[in-house]
């Protein structure tokens, strides 16, 4: 069962924050969930594999191919700040 | 016209998904966390209609990420007296011929039926995902709405097909889509589990569609699909701690929305998602990122992963005696604006409907107001049906 001391430590881990109502209501959720939770585990699963990728495909890997897929210019335009040349971040360190 | 729309820049085109990137457009997935966001790139399945001819006429308002209902809780949207979703409503409307849209948790499939258009979901893997803000992504699929079957047959020919950069994408280089049996002769299931769950109305519209296919020689029986509510949850357990991995690229320094209230690196990354991200997506984040959380792995989403495995054996059984499913989309004909902190229940509830094919990615069409199911690679099955029912031709 989801308490208020697990919630905090996984805000924390996701870093988010939620307000006191928020939280209440993330606590109602998860314990609407575990009765869900509690359903699924009355099903017997011993000895099935799990499915992780629906399609039946395998990786197959090639030779590495050096590709130039993007322009400097056009990289600089996906920056939320940038100089003539290069990417510019928050100062995060005095 | 609803209130989704985000940026329609011509009509008669092709809309395309918020959730999809478009290069030259905003592409924000219906999040604050992406305001501003213009890619470097077009999704390859936006790359192959641009190439076929086709215009891409703007971009269609969704959730945030995708995950509500249908949405009604993207970013910056106007409020609106009934949910029917943006993609649904411009074509329906006529203002553009089609949609690309993901499906990541039925909300295309809700809106076609309530909108009266037409939408396919694809057999997992057979149009690329690449260019797709992901959240699921072993259960996510672009799929194509329109008017009409044919339409729908018309954009997936031109979409679907193998794509090296989409490590998920089938080997086929293409698919035929006219390859399907004809709808006389078919049999066809409806679904209890599923069609017990509906409203009254959303019955009334699976049972006339019944009495339509048997006056046109197809077989209906009603089946029994006992693990769809385990489908059910076992789609949302994994969608959220799929998209608890996928949505932690977003902390406010590479790209989109940056809090501008921070003293150091904790609170620009906790101030950025806090202000940024919706309530449900926080509540995904969480719930997913507990599921994943030693201890709870093995019951939660291992677990999962097995009933997967369960249902799309007990699918696999069904078709081999049905060539469809028939079910109600969702519940309800109409649905009204609520609160966000009822929005995951409130998607749970009606994923009974839509979680099958996308815990198992078989495919699944909305055509008339009510869904079929089809098994895997037998999309043209299901276009067929639909054309039938349109009153086009059946094969």
């Amino acid at each position: 069962m989801m308490t208020p001391e697990g919630l905090t430590a996984l805000e924390q881990l996701n870093e988010l924050r939620l307000t006191d109502a928020e939280r209440a209501q993330t606590l109602s959720i998860f314990g609407d969930m575990e009765a869900r939770e509690a359903a699924l585990q009355e099903i017997p699963t011993d000895g099935v594999e799990v499915m992780v990728h629906v399609m039946p495909l395998t990786n197959v890997l090639r030779d590495d191919v050096q590709k130039q897929p993007f322009t400097r210019e056009s990289l600089l335009e996906g920056a939320p700040e940038h100089t003539d040349d290069s990417w510019q971040v928050p100062r995060l360190v005095k | 016209m609803g209130q989704f729309v985000t940026e329609i820049k011509s009509g008669g085109g092709i809309a395309v998904d918020d959730t999809i990137q478009v290069k030259g457009y905003e592409t924000k997935a219906g999040s604050r966390i992406l305001e501003g966001f213009r890619p470097l790139f077009s999704a390859e399945a936006v790359e192959r209609l641009e190439r076929a001819g086709y215009d891409i006429a703007g971009k269609s308002a969704v959730g945030e990420f995708g995950l509500d209902l249908l949405g009604e809780f993207a970013y910056g949207a106007e409020t609106c007296d009934t949910l029917r979703g943006a993609a649904a409503e411009l074509v329906a409307a006529g203002t553009v011929k089609g949609a690309l849209c993901v499906d990541l948790n039925g909300t295309p499939r809700r809106a076609a039926a309530l909108s009266g258009v037409d939408f396919l979901k694809p057999t997992y893997g057979t149009v690329s995902r690449y260019g797709v803000i992901p959240c699921a992504c072993s259960g996510e699929q672009i799929g194509v709405a329109a008017k009409t079957a044919g339409g729908v047959r018309e954009l997936l020919r031109v979409v679907a097909g193998h794509d090296p950069k989409d490590g998920t994408s089938l080997p086929a280089e293409t698919y035929d889509y006219h390859d399907g049996k004809a709808a006389p002769g078919m049999r066809v299931g409806i679904v209890k589990e599923l069609y017990g769950a509906a409203s009254d109305e959303q019955k009334a519209r699976v049972t006339a569609c019944a009495e339509r296919l048997r006056g046109m020689g197809v077989a209906v029986d009603e089946i029994a699909l006992p693990l769809a509510d385990a489908a059910r949850t076992a789609w949302n357990l994994c969608l959220c701690a799929e998209t608890c991995n996928n949505v932690s690229r977003y902390d406010g320094v590479k790209f989109g929305y940056r809090s501008p209230d921070y003293r150091n690196i904790d609170e620009l990354y906790v101030n950025s998602r806090t202000e940024g991200l919706n309530f449900l997506t926080k509540f995904v984040i969480l719930y997913g990122s507990d599921v994943l959380s030693k201890g709870r792995y093995f019951t939660c989403y291992d677990k999962a992963l097995k009933v997967r495995r369960l249902v799309a054996e007990q699918v696999k059984a069904l078709f081999k005696d049905y060539d469809a499913l028939l079910c109600p989309a969702c519940s309800e004909t109409e649905y009204r604006p609520y609160d966000i902190k009822d929005a995951f229940m409130t998607v749970f509830a009606e994923s009974l409907f839509t979680a099958v094919p996308n815990l198992t990615g078989i495919p699944a069409m909305v055509s008339g107001g009510v869904q079929f199911m089809a098994d895997a690679l037998r999309d043209s099955d299901l276009l067929n049906l639909a054309e039938a029912l349109e009153g086009g031709n059946a094969s």
